[in-house]
Formats: C-alpha cells, sequence, structure tokens
C-alpha cells in the first residue's frame, strides 16, 4: 500500500509542477462560480445611491427606501461622486434630490427628482421602488397642502400624525404556479454544484492525458520491472487520479462555503457525492488513459466529451429548463445524477438517506467504468 | 564467482499474432559475466529480455533468475534485477534525485537506506551536481545515465541493459560503456543486448547471437570465430630472406599458411595475439628485417555475415 501512496503522490505532484494546472484545478472553477452567481444568480440585494440635502422631507424620503425590503441605499454627498459610482458599478442606481427640495415642496413648486441608473435588469426593478417611495412622501406633501388651502395651520404636522395613525393599503405579493427554484436559493448556490460536478469530471479526464505519457515513457513497464505487483501499480496510478479529483472537489466546496456563502446542503451528503462523483471522475480518466494511444488525442477529446456530457448533464444550462426527453437523455451521463443529488440536499433539504439512489446510479458507473478501466490497464502495461 | 547461474533461460518462446518474436531460446548467464545478446533490430533480443524481466508473458520455454522462477505475477525474483530499458523510462518534470527516490522505494528502500543509495548512484553517474535539476533539462547523455543509474539503485545481482547507447553521442556512448565495464568488474551479472558488434566485443564475456527469434550461436568472441572458420592474418613487412622465413614460419603450430608477397609476409593463424611474439622471433632468427607488423582479426561482424548471411545493420 505503501507503494501505492509512493506512485499517487508522484502523479500529484507531477499534475501541480505544471503551474497552468493549478490555475485549471483550483482558480478557473471558483472564478466562473463567481461569475455565473454574480450575473444569473438571484438573493442579490441591490443598492441605490442618494445624493439628498440636509433637509426634513428629504431625510423622510431617504428614510423610506432605507426602509423598503431588498434594497440598500449609501448616500453620497456630491451629484457627481454618485454619477461616477454608476457608472462604475458600484452601486446599481442613484437618486439625487435638488438642494431646494424642502423648500419646493413646504412652498408651492414642483420638484424634479433625478434618477439614475445601469443598463441592466436591476435598473427597473429599482426605479419602481425609488417611485414608491417618492409617491408616498408626494401623498404627505399633497394632503398637507389641502390642508392649508382650507386654512388649516400646521398642515404638515397633522398630514403626518394622521400618516402614522391611518393605516395604509397593504400590498400582497403572491408567486402563482410552481417556482423554478425556491427563493431560498442563495445566488452562487446552483452554479457552485453545477461547476463543481464538471470540473470533478473534466480534470479527471485531463488525468488520463498524464497516464499515456506515463505509458508512453515505459515509466509503468519499469515499474513492473521492480518488485512491485501489477495491482499495486494501477492502485497507485488510480489513487493519483483520484486524490487530484478529490483534493478539488473538497477545495471548491470548502472555498465557496466560506467565500461565497454557497449552501451545501447536509455535509454528510455532500461528502458522499464528492466521494463517488470523484469515484465516476477517476474510472472514466483511467478507462481513457488506458484506451488511447496519444496523449494529445486523449487530451482534446477529454475537454469535448468532459465538456458535451457537462452541458447535456445539466451542468451548464439547469435541468429543470430541459424538456422531459431532454431530461431523460441527460440522465444517461452521470452529471446529472449529481445534480438531482445535490438539487436534493441543497433546495429541498434533503439528507444522505434521501440521496442514496443518485448515490446508486452513480456507484455503478463507477464501478462498470472502473473495472473495464483496470482491465484495460492491466492488459496494455503487460502486452504494449 | 563464475560459475553460478543468475539467469537460466530453456526453450523460450513468444508470438505476436503470426510473428514468432522468439524461437525457442536457451541461455544462461553466470554470476559476474557479461552476456551479450547480439542481433539486428527485430530479432528478439527486447522480447526476450522482456520475458526475462518478467514484463512479459511467454508461451513457453522456462525463465530462472538465481534459481527462482520468474514469471509475470512473482515479484521476489524481481528484487534482484536492475532493468535499463531502452526508452529513457524516466518522469521528465521531475528532477534526476525525485526520480531516484521514486524508484528506490518501488526497490523497497526507504529512509537512510534509499538516502545514501541515491546519493552513491547519483556520484557513480556523475550526475551530483545537476541532481536538482529537472530531467527535461539534462542533455541527451545525462537522461541515458540517470536510466541506467535507477537500475543500480537497489544493487541488483543482475542488471539487464537494453541498447542502452543507442541514439547517444560517441562520448557520452563511451562513458556509458565505461560504466558498464566498472559494473561487470563489480562481480554482478550483466544482460546486454545491443546491434552494435564493437560494443559485444568490448564488454561481453560471451555472446549470443541472435537472428529471426533463434540464438544461431554462442560463445566467446573467439569460441565463435573459430565456430564459422575465420582466421587472423598478421602481415609481416619487411627485407631480408623472406623465403627463409616463410619456410620457418609454415612449420610452426598454429600457422594455417604463409603467403609471400613483394617485401611480405601474410600469415594464417588461429591466434594472433598468442603466436605474435614467436612469428616475430622465428622470421627474424630465419634473416628476415621485420619493419612493419600489421594483424588483422576477424570481427563479430563477419562472424554474424557467415551465420545469417546478412549484416548486423540490415
Amino acid at each position: 500500500m505503501t507503494k501505492a501512496f509512493t506512485i499517487a503522490a508522484v502523479g500529484v505532484l507531477r499534475l501541480f509542477r505544471d503551474r497552468s494546472n493549478i490555475f485549471f484545478v483550483f482558480v478557473l472553477p471558483l472564478a466562473l462560480v463567481f461569475l455565473i452567481g454574480s450575473v444569473f444568480g438571484g438573493g442579490f440585494t441591490p443598492t441605490i445611491g442618494v445624493s439628498a440635502p440636509d433637509g426634513e422631507l428629504a431625510r423622510e424620503v431617504v428614510s423610506r427606501l432605507e426602509e423598503t425590503d431588498g434594497i440598500g441605499v449609501r448616500s453620497y454627498t456630491a451629484r457627481d461622486e454618485l454619477v461616477r459610482a454608476v457608472e462604475r458599478g458600484d452601486v446599481q442606481a442613484g437618486v439625487i434630490l435638488p438642494v431646494d427640495f424642502d423648500e419646493a415642496l413646504e412652498g408651492d413648486g414642483t420638484v424634479a427628482v433625478e434618477f439614475l441608473a445601469r443598463p441592466d435588469a436591476a435598473g427597473p426593478q429599482l426605479r419602481t421602488a425609488v417611485a414608491a417611495a417618492i409617491a408616498e412622501e408626494s401623498a404627505l406633501v399633497r394632503a398637507a397642502r389641502f390642508g392649508e388651502r382650507r386654512g388649516l395651520t400646521e398642515a404638515f404636522d397633522v398630514a403626518r400624525r394622521l400618516q402614522g395613525e391611518v393605516s395604509g393599503v397593504e400590498v400582497v405579493t403572491r408567486a402563482v404556479g410552481e417556482a423554478l427554484f425556491p427563493s431560498s436559493l442563495g445566488r452562487f448556490d446552483l452554479g457552485a454544484s453545477q461547476q463543481l460536478v464538471l470540473f470533478m469530471f473534466l480534470t479527471g479526464l485531463a488525468g488520463a492525458s498524464a497516464l499515456i505519457e506515463t505509458r508512453q515513457l515505459g515509466v509503468i513497464r519499469r515499474m513492473m520491472s521492480t518488485p512491485t505487483g501489477v495491482g499495486t501499480i494501477l492502485l497507485g496510478e488510480v489513487l493519483g487520479r483520484y486524490g487530484v479529483v478529490l483534493v478539488q472537489g473538497v477545495y471548491i466546496v470548502a472555498f465557496s462555503l466560506f467565500a461565497f456563502g454557497v449552501d451545501w446542503g447536509d455535509p454528510l451528503g455532500a461528502v458522499a457525492i464528492l466521494v463517488v462523483f470523484g469515484a465516476v471522475s477517476t474510472a472514466f480518466a483511467v478507462l481513457m488513459g488506458a484506451t488511447f494511444r496519444n496523449a494529445q488525442q486523449a487530451g482534446g477529446l477529454g475537454v469535448i466529451l468532459g465538456l458535451g456530457v457537462a452541458a447535456l448533464g445539466g451542468s451548464m444550462v439547469p435541468l429543470e429548463i430541459f424538456s422531459p426527453t431532454m431530461r431523460r437523455v441527460a440522465h444517461l451521463t452521470p452529471h446529472a445524477w449529481a445534480y438531482d443529488a445535490f438539487a436534493e440536499l441543497v433546495r429541498r433539504d434533503g439528507s444522505l438517506s434521501d440521496i442514496l439512489g443518485e448515490l446508486g446510479v452513480l456507484a455503478a458507473y463507477a464501478l462498470v467504468a472502473g473495472t473495464l478501466a483496470v482491465w484495460r490497464l492491466r492488459v496494455v502495461t503487460t502486452w504494449e | 564467482m563464475v560459475g553460478d547461474p543468475i539467469v537460466e533461460v530453456t526453450g523460450l518462446r513468444k508470438r505476436f499474432g503470426d510473428v514468432e518474436a522468439v524461437r525457442g531460446i536457451d541461455f544462461r548467464v553466470e554470476v559476474g559475466e557479461t552476456y551479450g545478446l547480439l542481433g539486428p533490430n527485430g530479432a528478439g533480443k527486447t522480447t526476450t529480455i522482456s520475458i526475462v524481466a518478467g514484463l512479459l508473458r511467454r508461451d513457453a520455454g522456462e525463465v530462472k533468475v538465481a534459481g527462482m522462477p520468474m514469471d509475470i505475477d512473482t515479484a521476489a525474483p524481481r528484487a534482484l534485477i536492475g532493468l535499463v530499458p531502452q526508452e529513457l523510462a524516466v518522469y521528465p518534470d521531475l528532477t534526476g534525485r525525485e526520480n531516484l527516490r521514486f524508484f528506490g522505494k518501488l526497490y523497497g528502500l526507504s529512509g537512510a537506506s534509499l538516502r545514501r543509495r541515491v546519493e552513491e548512484v547519483l556520484e557513480v553517474i556523475g550526475l551530483r551536481d545537476r541532481a536538482d535539476d529537472r530531467v527535461d533539462e539534462y542533455s541527451g547523455g545525462m537522461k541515458r545515465r540517470l536510466n541506467i543509474g535507477i537500475g543500480l539503485l537497489h544493487e541488483p545481482k543482475l542488471l539487464i541493459l537494453d541498447e542502452p547507447t543507442v541514439g547517444v553521442d560517441p562520448q557520452s556512448r563511451n562513458a556509458i560503456l565505461e560504466s558498464v565495464e566498472a559494473l561487470s568488474a563489480s562481480g554482478r551479472g550483466v544482460l546486454y543486448t545491443t546491434h552494435y558488434m564493437e560494443e559485444a566485443e568490448r564488454l561481453c564475456d560471451r555472446v549470443g547471437i541472435i537472428d529471426e527469434g533463434r540464438l544461431v550461436a554462442e560463445g566467446t568472441r573467439r569460441e565463435l570465430i573459430r565456430l564459422v572458420g575465420e582466421r587472423d592474418r598478421v602481415r609481416l613487412q619487411g627485407s631480408g630472406n623472406l623465403s627463409g622465413a616463410a619456410d620457418a614460419l609454415g612449420r610452426l603450430d598454429g600457422v594455417g599458411d604463409v603467403v609471400a608477397a613483394d617485401r611480405s609476409l601474410e600469415v594464417v593463424t588461429v591466434d594472433a595475439a598468442r603466436l605474435l611474439p614467436e612469428l616475430l622471433a622465428v622470421a627474424t632468427e630465419a634473416g628476415m628485417a621485420v619493419t612493419q607488423v600489421e594483424v588483422s582479426q576477424p570481427d563479430l561482424e563477419s562472424v554474424f555475415l557467415h551465420l545469417t548471411g546478412k549484416a548486423l545493420r540490415d
């Protein structure tokens, strides 16, 4: 067993001696988790920048915005500063109240409130929130002005008092039909599990080229001339690939958990998926490494196969978007079963016992591909 | 030490599909002996040593290493063998020291003994200064030396070298041959395959000539030459009584024929090296003033040609 670990350790050492592999194994997956989560993920709180003068009515508008659910407010003293913040994307929108805001409203004038937004999906939503806050404040102003026209002194104070006592119109939002994803799903949660599965499989297949190179160099034959059993050599080669895939999986889960707050669900269940899906990736990698003669051929096909199977298996586009037929086809890939297992853990608060079916299918993939791989590797190493 | 076989091969056969690569080979290598398998490319040398090293399953025959049967799934005899394959079977992206440590562990070395052997081997192969450089930064000769060094790590009783000088520049080649000579002198058995006649002549105590999967002849260089009837030729150039000298030389034991030419005599003999002092003494005594001596001995190339009807590099 010590010799198997020696062979495995050399496999890992060689992989990371090539610095570009560090990027592909550790940096790229998390960069994609972040990118996909930022662009497509839910659970994002947009921020409105506000530039307002120092006046009671202006402060009330800001307070109303701050009390609005689902948005954050950041204050800016200068208009230009706020414009730059919107341009740079530091805030998703900006509201600029004119310096004579209070004076104009307490008099009989009108004011123009400036709204700035970036040309993305958040802009119209934020405009609605700002319009609601302004409308609420303008209702107060209209009520006060009406009171003053009727000779009511202290009209603003009365209006404010009444506003506090009279209940407003309650707006209730209700979702109709079945939601594609639960509202509790974090912005990175879906993409993280998809990228995890995609990259574990891709990294595994990349190991096929290393295995072919080891065969081509004659190093495996040379190992066989030492007092080391064929089984130990094969175990070492398999363990080396499995170790890399598993380390990558654990790293993606741990880093995304702490850095992006990704919810991986039941830890036992998540670990079980990592272990079994890692075995699937390794088995396919060794099968390719033992089947192809040429490392370039295996490398090119590995990328195409890795990405193609990932796309088909729901690692690029959620399976929920697939038609029922395509969803059945997707379940020919191990990725779809891993996707289902993570969906159960993350979206439906499932536990290890709830994903035993998916784990069983993945284990069957690993077993079949692994048996073929070891048989093929034994043949090519002893007969070449 | 010579006399105990470290390798015994009997009736070895191996077929790849329609091609019978090895067709019943028998040979043995004694402890302390350097045995050469000499033959052209495709003769069956690598197949034979792959079976001897337990890397390839044989179809028939028997291989014993130090009296133990060797097969593809036997481990014990492998500890006695150091294999130096024809290809550079090292990791190019590891350093020389990392390669040695890796294979040392597979040979069962660990801890202090592993560290000691790695340093000793680095010294023997002359790579101590470059031990921590990546192998892909080595020259071709340095890679070859590392390739040999790995086979020496566990101090094997039998070193198998499969054409270790293929593709090597003359200077590195000479260094490798000197290393092999030193290894032979250290008392271990060496099984050496080559298609270079000069290497077999220089290194091997005995040579097996292999062609088309068959061992067509075996013996010391001299035995092989005698086997095919080839003789040494000594050309004595000079002046004086050439005809008297020719008569006197012709009467010596071991001299086959003496041919007189203008100012020279050509003596055909079975062993020029042994007879040369006597030839000179007899010719001088007969009145010939010898001014130049030229000895030509038949080589294994001519033996191979005689036995197979083709040149070694065909």
